[in-house]
């Protein structure tokens, strides 16, 4: 697994840097929302408002933002990718298996997502001199949000792989995104707590608001079920794009997008 | 030994609601070791369909695909046996240089990123492509890219190749490179399911034909077989001049028909006394009448089309 891994790693880099002008602009495009959310605030209220911490949850919570909507579109956005380019049956051909050479290459696009937005974010964070504060314990619930994102990244690829052209569909998905992981869930009570609780990525989501912008130590508990809770739905994504797989396989239509 | 077993594949579309589409109904041959079985049939008799269930990227209704005796829908390590090109598909990434779809594809069979790298040099060279190795995949030929497509197939050492009209757009040379390969592919011991539109390249290359029409076999022997079951049993003369009016009214004595400088001699047994006429005129050729693939492709597609199903 660990060679397949860096093979993905190796070929999405290669992929994003080929033409140099286009990967600038990506990184351009990256680079100047982080910086606009660096001054935005400044302009907005002037540079006697003090924002103290509440700048650093907005940019982590944008930052975060942006990783979980990257992961969420991921798997669907490499079958259709693939099919435009006519490899995607090579993929399928493969002895590791669909959903390990989709999980494997969604992982290495993450990865250097993450890489480029934190390069771009500490040079940022060196040119305007004000340093945001990570508290170390924030990779936990994220391991448990980037999971459930995973689980439901594979199932928005089993829609693509048996419904074809879903583009549509993904703008809905946004919303729901928006929805799931802005919902104070950690704040419901009774059996809305409950519901909470099964809602994919909230809990997590809802760990991360504790950290970041209430400073509050982190809910072991809370974390726990944030974990289960990721894992339960990655486990079911993966289940429904194994589905998927057989279904489209059965009904011959694999490629054709 | 057998690379690829196939037995009575079936696979049935649901086209709408209330409409059933049978794309194979009947699909059964082998393919050994060192043997090129050329696939043929007319467009939807269902070539792509059977291709994609031996690949596992279809699933049959019934019957059994075996690739070194396992079941590639069942056993992923049967696919570590299977290497295909697959028709209408780029089956590389343009924006990367071949060097670099060697190294990728080789990993993503299951092999180190060394051997990989190490096999993808020694492809590179064998498929004439090393000066390219470093330019991206979409700046290549169109036969460029199909070796490369070739070499990619080939980078874990299959057993078995699937090769889905391998010179389809290609010129001229670049078909005869291709050609060369697949003959060089079969010999290294290589099991090849070929399928092509271009009958003259099938029956240059194959050991064997498969043609399939509205899904299902209607023939499948050796090639030669094949082509010798529908020759003519009639042998023609050419001559290098045009025969004497004496020697002309021998010969049709004999039964031959004669057509300016050449002899059509449908009785086989007269073809040394028609010879001995001929002495000592200056021959061009004596050759038996010989139907090619084409023709054979042809009149078995016509004969099952005309036969009540």
């Amino acid at each position: 697994m660990l060679k397949l891994f860096l093979a993905e790693v190796k070929r999405s880099w290669i992929q994003f840097i080929r033409y140099p002008a286009e990967a600038i602009g990506g990184i351009f495009i990256i680079s100047a929302l982080f910086y606009g959310l660096f001054l935005g605030a400044t302009y907005v209220a002037g540079p006697s408002i003090k924002l103290g911490d509440r700048l650093d949850s907005i940019i982590v919570g944008y930052m975060l933002w942006t990783l979980v909507t990257f992961v969420l579109f991921d798997i669907a956005g490499t079958l259709q990718n693939e099919a435009q380019t006519g490899t995607l049956e090579q993929l399928f051909i493969s002895p590791f298996g669909a959903p390990r050479v989709f999980l494997t290459r969604a992982i290495a696009n993450l990865m250097i997502q993450f890489i480029l937005i934190t390069t771009i974010l500490l040079i940022i964070m060196s040119l305007t001199g004000r340093w945001l504060s990570f508290p170390p314990t924030l990779i936990l619930p994220l391991i448990a949000v980037i999971l459930g994102a995973y689980g439901l990244s594979f199932a928005i690829g089993s829609l693509a792989l048996l419904l074809k052209r879903i583009q549509q569909l993904l703008g809905i998905f946004q919303f729901a995104l928006l929805f799931l992981l802005t919902v104070p869930t950690e704040t419901w009570t009774g059996s809305s707590k409950v519901l909470g609780l099964l809602l994919p990525m909230t809990t997590g989501a809802g760990l991360l608001r504790d950290v970041m912008a209430r400073q509050q130590p982190l809910n072991l508990p809370q974390l726990g079920l944030a974990w289960l809770n990721g894992g339960i739905y990655f486990g079911l994504g993966l289940t429904l794009f194994r589905f998927a797989e057989r279904e489209t396989k059965r009904r011959g239509r694999l490629g054709g997008y | 030994m057998q690379v690829l077993e196939v037995q009575h594949l079936q696979k049935t579309y649901r086209s709408s609601r209330k409409h059933l589409t049978t794309a194979v109904r009947d699909v059964s041959f082998a393919i050994a070791q060192q043997e090129v079985l050329a696939f043929l049939g007319p467009n939807g008799a269902g070539k792509t369909t059977t291709i994609k269930m031996i690949a596992g990227l279809i699933l049959p209704d019934r019957g059994e695909v075996k690739i070194n005796g396992l079941n590639p829908h069942r056993e992923a390590q049967a696919l570590r046996s299977l290497g295909a090109v697959l028709e209408g598909n780029r089956n590389l990434y343009w924006r990367l240089t071949p060097i670099e779809n060697l190294e990728y594809f080789g990993v993503l069979r299951g092999l180190s990123q060394k051997v990989a790298r190490q096999r993808g040099r020694d492809l590179l060279e064998r498929f004439e492509l090393s000066h390219k190795r470093r330019a991206p995949v979409q700046t290549l030929s169109r036969g460029m890219q199909q070796k490369l497509a070739i070499a990619v197939a080939l980078i874990h050492e299959p057993q078995l190749l699937l090769l889905d009209e391998p010179t389809l757009g290609l010129d001229v040379e670049a078909t005869q490179t291709v050609k060369r390969l697949i003959r060089e592919i079969a010999s290294e011991g290589r099991a090849i399911l070929l399928t092509t539109h271009q009958l003259d390249i099938a029956e240059e290359l194959s050991d064997r034909v498969a043609i399939i029409n509205q899904g299902a076999i209607v023939a499948e022997e050796s090639t030669e077989e094949l082509i010798r079951r529908f020759s003519g049993s009639a042998y023609v003369v050419e001559l290098e001049q045009e025969i004497d009016r004496d020697r002309v009214s021998k010969i049709q004595n004999l039964g031959a028909i004669v057509n300016e400088k050449t002899i059509l001699i449908r009785e086989t047994e007269i073809l040394y006394e028609v010879l001995h006429i001929l002495q000592p005129l200056p021959l061009i050729r004596v050759e038996k009448e010989q139907a090619n693939l084409t023709e054979v492709f042809l009149q078995l597609i016509q004969n099952q089309s005309e036969s009540p199903c």
